[in-house]
């Protein structure tokens, strides 16, 4: 049992081991931008615009379903235009980034795994290599770029959406005036709302592309293991979301 | 790398950095491209207000608060951005003060020209003036947290008043309490039984009184009338008449009164005449009552005074027959 511990131990640790020496083969290959700039914007293509309509999708509903909650809620001695407030700093700071990211852990994170494991397993990376170029220009640092530069962009948009779904809520099932609702959504703004969302959600991007290019790039045994790095990816990604979460929210928001 | 990609991208950062940048000047009410002047206000504790706080001059927004910083001397700065075209007060002052029950907190431009009228605040707008600085002084008011604070020690100091009452009625204190208001109660009924009997009684007092004061109206009319019929009788010198027939009345009354004085006096004169006649009676009654003379025999014997009777019977008897045989006794001839 202690032997197991053990080994669990050092398997953790050449974990942590192996996620440095990625993180450091990625910073080297960051002076590589001819190999990796015009592939990064192809990425933010697929990362970002591609994804937009799914984080819309929930951030629509996340809206209508926070502005009845908080109403539902409010009942009694809360004024009905907190409404305004409870929906515009859920989406800002949390609901936004974090539901965003977690649909998009799956999207991009799942498809990211699935994509560079089966170069692996059909030794395409190994060809890559071959052929002189780096892995890590070609495959990872515009994929990862593309995930820190667009989460902030559809998080950006999934805020609008969200506080704009429940704006219409509170208009059409609520009874809430739009001076009402927008005089509880500027009430307790602070420009933090907004960088805070933002960066949550560029590190929640960087995180989930790093996640999902490394899982992926340590794909073992054909497609078999390629459905264990998609899998694998999306739950690391979804796991690391949410202690990220945590730890931002700790960190500057205390 | 295709250029639809590139467009694409471009599209979708633009619209997210435009939101971004526009939904925060927007939410935060900054005002673009507008002067805006910077004010430095001092107090002792800022309280709940934070950067970004509203700045209000009569209840309308005019500025943020941009900065909040420690100074020396145990003050604290807060600088204040004005918006342009907004003039302060001549002498301007802060009041920190929380603006609602949630939470939110605004730094409330006033003139110190009346000063407040709370001596707290008073006290310390002055004491932040003294400071000198060419800052504007600043007074916090107490936060809805600290008087909920206040309030709740007020209710807990209620609740050991309440427990101390609770504690003195025990059971029987209430048991008494309730007897005590029972009996009040029957003391009402009783209260309210006699008021009602007293209300009767009054009620007919007062109808003997509208009654009375009904006859005295009556009266007051008749006598009305009689003083009207006495007021026309002495314009008609009937009263005088009457006046006059009594004074001749009286002056008969005198007369006749005379008369008898007079009389009286006769009366008295013959007194003597008249003892002397009761003594000759007295003694005639003498005689008769020893029945001597002929009187005193008559009504000592009773033989004389029924031959006297037979007499008389007789005598009637021939009266009798003289009234019916006229012709018997007395014979009249004229020739």
């Amino acid at each position: 049992m202690i032997a197991q511990l053990g080994r669990r131990t050092v398997d953790a640790v050449k974990a942590v081991g192996r996620f440095g020496h990625f993180v450091s083969d990625m910073g080297r290959a960051l002076p590589d931008v001819a190999t990796w700039g015009g592939l990064t914007v192809v990425q933010m293509r697929r990362v970002g615009v591609d994804s937009l309509p799914v984080a819309l999708f929930i951030a629509a509903f996340t809206g209508v379903v926070l502005a009845l909650q908080a109403s539902y809620t409010f009942t009694g001695t809360v004024p009905l235009y907190f409404v305004g407030t409870l929906v515009g700093k859920t989406m800002m700071l949390e609901l936004g980034p974090v539901l965003a990211g977690l649909a998009l852990a799956g999207r991009v994170g799942a498809s990211m795994a699935a994509e560079l494991g089966t170069m692996k397993v059909t030794e395409q990376v190994d060809a890559l290599e071959t052929l002189a170029y780096d892995p890590q220009s070609f495959l990872v640092v515009p994929r990862v770029l593309a995930g820190t530069l667009m989460f902030p962009v559809i998080v950006a948009l999934a805020i609008l959406t969200g506080i704009a779904t429940g704006w219409l809520a509170s208009l059409v099932l609520l009874d809430l005036s739009t001076q009402e609702f927008l005089k509880g959504l500027k009430l307790f703004y602070r420009f933090k709302d907004t960088w805070f969302g933002l960066f949550k959600s560029a590190t929640f991007g960087c995180t989930i592309t790093l996640v999902g290019c490394i899982v992926g790039l340590a794909t073992r045994g054909g497609a078999e293991g390629v459905g264990r790095s998609t899998t694998r990816a999306v739950v690391y990604s979804a796991v690391l979301l949410l202690v990220l979460d945590a730890f931002w929210a700790l960190v500057l928001l205390r | 790398m295709k250029r639809e990609n590139e467009f694409a991208v471009g599209v979708v950062v633009i619209a997210a950095f435009a939101v971004v940048v526009a939904g925060a000047l927007w939410l935060s009410g900054a005002h673009l491209g507008k002067t805006e002047a910077v004010y430095t206000a001092r107090f002792r504790t800022v309280g709940g207000l934070g950067v970004g706080d509203p700045v209000v001059l009569r209840g309308v927004r005019v500025g943020r608060v941009e900065a909040i910083r420690l100074a020396p001397g145990n003050w604290v700065e807060a600088d204040l951005k004005i918006y342009s075209g907004v003039t302060p007060p001549a002498t301007p002052a802060v009041i920190a003060a929380s603006a609602s029950l949630f939470g939110e907190w605004a730094a409330t431009l006033i003139s110190r020209d009346p000063p407040p009228a709370d001596p707290n605040v008073r006290q310390a707008l002055t004491e932040a003036q003294a400071a000198g600085g060419g800052k504007w002084p600043g007074a916090t008011l107490p936060d809805i947290g600290q008087l909920t604070a206040q309030a709740s020690r007020i209710a807990t100091d209620i609740a050991a008043v309440a427990n101390r009452v609770q504690t003195a009625f025990d059971s029987e204190a209430v048991n008494e309490l309730r007897r005590s208001i029972r009996d009040f109660g029957q003391i009402a009924d009783r209260l309210a039984r006699v008021t009602n009997e007293q209300a009767d009684v009054i009620g007919s007092v007062g109808s003997n009184l509208r009654q009375g004061s009904d006859v005295l109206a009556k009266a007051a009319t008749s006598l009305q009338g009689t003083l009207g019929r006495v007021d026309s009788a002495t314009n008609q010198g009937q009263l005088a008449t009457i006046l006059n027939n009594s004074a001749a009345t009286s002056a008969n009354l005198r007369s006749a009164s005379q008369d008898f004085h007079d009389l009286m006096e006769s009366a008295h004169k013959n007194q003597e005449s008249v003892v002397r006649v009761l003594v000759a009676a007295d003694s005639v009654m003498s005689r008769i009552a020893n029945r001597s003379g002929t009187l005193g025999l008559l009504v000592s014997d009773s033989t004389l005074y029924k031959e006297t009777t037979l007499t008389m019977i007789q005598l009637r008897q021939l009266l009798s027959d003289i009234q019916a045989n006229p012709r018997k006794y007395f014979t009249f001839s004229v020739f």
